[in-house]
């Protein structure tokens, strides 16, 4: 089965000054292996800054993204845990998981998308998340 | 993860729904009998939409979901 989120996209334990700091911490992985350019993860913050903290789809987690546009090459997911709160301002806060969602179409994704909704509708599944120890754990919590 | 949680009740219910997502600029325009929305963003739509607009507090919180997407469909049997 297609994994849901590559071990490189994975990042743990990580402290974020706010929550934009908190998602630029997230989408760096992207940058790094060429799914994104920087200017994507811009267009996510500002998406949150004119529309308000959406992206927090419920309480403790946050999936930001931004439309498809020129500034993402490949689709793919990342995702980072905090060691400390995050606050985006909203009824969900605080947040320690943070999932950064890079499309080059509306479709693209949507199956893996689903994989991890099914995840999240465990009640058990952020806490779970939360006290993986290692990118390897939470690589295969989210890929089972 | 919204849609797929709505396709999901409602299939187990046996209704036949058709979902689609959409963004704050353009699901007003959409031809559609509901709209499901995040809180933050249903205060921006609310003035414009044509059609109920539903908000929801948690997109992965089953009973909430279930229950006002249920209450929706109820409303319009």
């Amino acid at each position: 089965m297609e994994e849901s989120i590559s071990k490189h996209n994975i990042r743990l334990h990580c402290t974020a000054k706010n929550w934009e700091d908190a998602i630029r911490i997230s989408a760096a992985p992207l940058v790094e292996c060429g799914s994104i350019n920087p200017s994507y993860i811009d267009r996510m913050i500002a998406s949150v800054h004119e529309l308000g903290p959406y992206i927090v789809i419920m309480p403790g987690f946050a999936i930001a993204h931004a439309a498809p546009g020129d500034d993402v090459t490949v689709s793919d997911l990342s995702v980072a845990t905090f060691s400390e709160d995050v606050t985006f301002g909203c009824d969900n806060d605080p947040v320690r998981i943070v999932m950064c969602l890079a499309c080059t179409d509306r479709e693209a994704h949507i199956a893996r998308l689903q994989r991890i909704a099914e995840k999240l509708l465990d009640e058990t599944f952020l806490d779970r998340m939360g006290s993986c120890v290692s990118a390897d754990e939470l690589y295969n919590l989210l890929n089972e | 993860m919204l849609r797929t949680n709505i396709e999901k009740i409602a299939r187990a219910h046996n209704i036949e729904v058709e979902a689609f997502c959409g963004d704050v600029a353009s699901c007003c325009a959409n031809d559609c009998d509901v709209i499901f929305i995040s809180k933050e963003l249903g205060e921006r739509i609310k003035d414009r939409a044509k059609v109920p607009v539903i908000e929801l507090d948690n997109f992965m919180n089953k009973a909430e979901v279930e229950e006002k997407t249920l209450a929706y469909l109820d409303s319009v049997r």
